[in-house]
């Protein structure tokens, strides 16, 4: 009961946001006002090693938390090298962003673009955010 | 006495070890012909076990930036993204500087 209650506070504490990367571009305030946009896409990752090591730590018997920790190490082995967040199973979720930017912006002038690589995690499991802030320029 | 310098030589070993800074992404957009009016902004928080629900203080850079070229237009931003870690304590911070021109009338 203990371990449930301890595994259960881990993963409600790890509902937190995590900052990979941002970059500012360019800020022009000299052609006109200024109206503040914003695009957010994301997928949902997942950490199949995080999963399955959580799963053991729940195991009753010996012998199923020995395989299950086998099976961790193996899938942490597996997705070892570098990356940023947890795997998504879609490589192009983010691709229709600058399609969507432009639909915000009808005078098709923007600046003061802020490209933001973040994510809400939840455990094995985590929201990989890609958004980006922006001001149109009216 | 032996116990306390053992303590405090730990206390000071941790403290000095672990207040390390990572350098997490570093970007520069153009530069302009015209470099005299550099203008900077920080922004940072700080977590306590990496635990936190928001990345909202990368703004506050953004506003101090355009607050700074009011009228103007800021080239040549350099943004460095960086995570100073010290005893439990994550402090993340966001530095950009660039030129701001402002054209005259």
């Amino acid at each position: 009961m203990l371990r449930v209650l301890m595994i259960s506070l881990i993963l409600i504490c790890s509902g937190c946001a995590r900052l990979d990367h941002i970059q500012i571009s360019d800020i022009d305030q000299s052609q006109g006002d200024l109206r503040p946009i914003s695009v957010k896409l994301s997928d949902t990752g997942f950490n199949a090693s995080e999963a399955v090591a959580i799963t053991s730590e729940l195991a009753q018997s010996e012998s199923a938390k020995e395989n299950l920790g086998d099976l961790a190490a193996i899938l942490a082995l597996i997705n070892m090298g570098p990356s940023t967040g947890n795997p998504v199973y879609n490589d192009r979720y983010a691709e229709n962003i600058l399609l969507q930017l432009h639909q915000q912006c009808p005078t098709g002038k923007i600046t003061a673009l802020r490209n933001i690589r973040e994510a809400r995690s939840y455990g094995p499991v985590s929201g990989e955010i890609v958004r980006i802030d922006a001001d149109c320029i009216l | 006495m032996k116990k306390l310098f053992v303590i405090l030589s730990s206390l000071i070993a941790i403290s000095v070890l672990s207040g390390c800074v990572s350098l997490n992404s570093v970007s520069l957009t153009q530069l302009p012909k015209e470099r005299d009016h550099l203008v900077s902004a920080t922004a940072s928080d700080l977590v306590f076990l990496g635990f936190t629900t928001q990345n909202d203080f990368v703004d506050e850079a953004i506003e101090s930036l355009k607050a700074q070229c009011r009228g103007g237009k800021l080239t040549g931003i350099l943004t460095k993204h960086q995570t100073t870690a010290y005893v439990l304590v994550f402090k993340r911070e966001v530095i950009a500087s660039g030129y701001c021109n402002i054209a005259e009338a």
